[in-house]
């Protein structure tokens, strides 16, 4: 398999705060990878470099070639808008938009919008039936597949999820965790940040996190299994 | 997409929009009515100002120095230059012939009033007089356009009648002799036969010198003077602009060989009504005068119209200053408001173009809406500040309608700078982070 993400001596500093301090991996093409660690370990900071939403002080984040530390503003813009799929915690919908114009709102800021695609993907996590629902008409389970929906329309080479079920009851967790599954049975490429060890185990690793730095060696990771 | 997220913008939160609208409508109602009033107000402050008088003075090149004693113009009559009545039509053919308002010739004669016994002077002159026009028209013009403060009591004389009108002081003097409906004797001498006699019909007050002399048509004077057709002094009333640096490089070009002007600025001056081309104007088509403008008068102008102007363009900056403010504060509040939503357009890839493109469009809409408003407003409002200050409605100007909504485009788009620039910055990790 190819190296899709690699992650070399990354350091993100807030002011005084050492939010990564060295941290070094590799993750490879179709790989579902669960990010894990208390709060504050540095989970999320490392999902935002690697998504283009925050840069580095330091070190290197390369996503499928791209070194993420190296763009300017409008190459994050472009790099988030072409190789990244987001799927949040807090489903982060636009609340005036329409279901399949939240799908069409991610394609619109790639290149072209496309409703019958949207739709489709709409139907693929089972909202055939809720496309013009407003989110405020959707559940939480409801949202966060819309959410997953947007994240997938543009074919991105990372999907990354942060906490993707945090907000969910047990029913729509599950519902959205098969729909990861499929994802990565399909060839996706996840990383995915998450509390729960029983959701940890889903994933082909877990990197863990604690106070900014990896718990056990990169290398030693791999191939570990739940 | 672009269309869906500006439509769902701008419906939202009608009552701010209201406020950005309301506070546009007035900036732009005040700015198209002082824009209109600015427009006319040279115009209409210059028509104002002829009440004060003429403007300019023309007189022969090669006049004398007139004696006077006591008011009377003692020089001979067949002393000094004069100008031909015949060519006075001229004036109405130079190229800012509708700027000359009027125009009043006078030929001052020295006579003998048989029925004081004394010398006075006899000014010849138009009240209400039809001169021809090398065009074939007529131009009604004479002293009741140039000096309408002049007050009569009585009637003025008929034009080309033996008819005369007195002056206050004299006829306060010899007011047996010169009650109205009285006849009198004027001559050059005391010789009987040699004058006109002429029927009093009016008491005229000018509050000046005049006031002692005898007033009487122009034909009259040249009869007695024996030149006929003829006169000594012309007044011109003509609307003018106020002097600027072209105006008084143009002037001193005409007699400082030193100071010449470009084809360009010479166009420039030409073309624009100073008073100093108007007479240059003038002394073309009337060859072998002098035209001097009457500075008290014409500087006087000169200073209120540009305060006017620069007034009114103070109150239409602040209008607009105003209306930016308004809109950068609802602006601001709308960036805040939508922070969030900012925040995920920008982590889906949106450009910061494309998401200030959208709150601006928003503001663009808004502000061509509350132009179209204001400048229908501020046409009734400048309509109302005419009458009250010039007596006649300021006619709407339509050219003003494109340029108001192009101001109000720029107002909203100065006043959503900052906030546009502070989305620029907002940063969608922190955002997304609830921070």
């Amino acid at each position: 398999m190819a190296t899709l993400v690699q992650v070399e001596n990354l350091r993100k500093e807030f002011g005084n705060v050492r939010a990564l301090d060295g941290v070094s991996f590799r993750v490879d093409a179709g790989e579902w990878i669960a990010i894990m660690g208390p709060s504050g370990s540095g989970k999320t900071t490392l999902i935002n470099i690697l998504g283009g939403l925050d840069t580095p002080t330091a070190g290197q984040a390369i996503v499928d070639g791209t070194d993420v530390a190296r763009l300017d503003e409008a190459g994050l813009t472009r790099f988030r808008a072409e190789k990244i799929g987001f799927i949040f915690q807090q489903f982060h919908l636009v609340p005036y938009l329409t279901a399949v114009e939240n799908v069409m709102l991610a394609q619109y800021f790639h290149s072209t919008t496309d409703e019958k695609e949207a739709q489709q993907a709409l139907e693929r996590v089972g909202l055939g039936d809720r496309i013009e629902h407003l989110p405020s008409q959707l559940s939480g389970g409801e949202q966060q597949r819309v959410a997953v929906a947007r994240a997938l329309i543009n074919h991105p080479k990372l999907i990354l999820a942060d906490e993707p079920t945090g907000n969910l009851d047990e029913a729509n967790e599950e519902i959205v965790l098969s729909l990861l599954r499929e994802l990565h049975a399909e060839g996706h490429t996840i990383l995915m940040v998450t509390h729960a060890p029983p959701i940890g185990r889903l994933a082909d690793r877990r990197i863990e996190f604690a106070h900014g730095r990896l718990v056990r060696p990169a290398a030693a990771l791999k191939p570990e299994l739940a | 997409m672009f269309a869906r997220l500006l439509g769902e913008s701008f419906a939202r939160n009608p009552r701010r929009k209201v406020l950005t609208a309301a506070a546009l409508v007035i900036g732009m109602a005040v700015a198209t009515a002082t824009l209109t009033i600015a427009l006319e107000v040279g115009d209409r402050l210059a028509r104002e100002f002829r009440s004060l008088g003429a403007n300019l003075l023309v007189t022969p090149e090669s006049d004398t120095l007139p004696v006077e004693i006591g008011g009377v113009d003692y020089r001979p009559v067949d002393e000094g230059a004069y100008l031909n009545e015949a060519d006075l039509g001229k004036l109405k053919t130079i190229f800012w012939r509708h700027n000359i308002l009027g125009f009043t010739p006078f030929l001052d004669v020295p006579v003998y009033i048989s029925e004081t016994g004394g010398a006075t002077t006899l000014i010849g002159t138009w009240y209400e007089h039809e001169v021809p026009v090398p065009d074939g028209t007529e131009f009604a013009t004479g002293a009741s356009v140039t000096h309408p403060w002049w007050k009569v009591q009585g009637r003025w004389f008929r034009d080309r009648a033996d008819e005369c009108v007195v002056g206050v002081s004299l006829a306060e003097k010899y007011p047996a002799v010169f009650a109205l409906g009285n006849t009198i004797h004027a001559g050059q001498n005391e010789a009987a036969g040699s004058g006109r006699s002429l029927l009093v019909t009016g008491i005229v007050s000018t509050s000046d010198a005049d006031d002692n002399a005898v007033l009487a048509p122009l034909a009259v004077a040249q009869a007695i003077s024996g030149h006929p057709g003829k006169f000594r002094q012309l007044s011109v009333s003509a609307l003018t602009k106020p002097a600027d640096a072209l105006a008084e490089r143009g002037e001193r070009a005409q007699t400082d060989k030193n100071i010449q002007l470009t084809p360009t600025e010479y166009d420039r001056w030409f073309c624009s009504p100073y008073i100093s081309s108007i007479a240059f104007q003038i002394r073309t088509v009337l060859p072998g005068t002098d035209v001097h403008a009457i500075r008290r008068v014409a500087e006087t102008e000169g200073r209120i119209l540009t305060r006017v102007g620069t007034l009114l363009w103070i109150v239409t900056l602040a209008a607009l200053g105003a209306a930016a403010l308004a809109v950068a504060a609802t602006s601001a509040t709308t960036v805040l408001e939508r922070r969030a939503e900012i925040g995920v357009m920008k982590a889906l890839g949106a450009t910061n173009a494309l998401v200030g493109g959208i709150f601006l469009a928003e503001q663009v809409l808004l502000a061509i809406a509350g132009g179209a408003v204001g400048f229908f407003v501020g046409a009734g409002l400048a309509r109302f500040l005419g009458e009250s200050v010039f007596g006649t409605p300021a006619a709407p100007r339509l050219i003003l309608f494109p340029v108001v909504l192009a101001l109000a485009a720029i107002i909203a788009m100065i006043g959503s700078l900052v906030p546009l620039r502070r989305a620029a910055h907002f940063r969608p990790a922190v955002i997304l982070r609830g921070e």
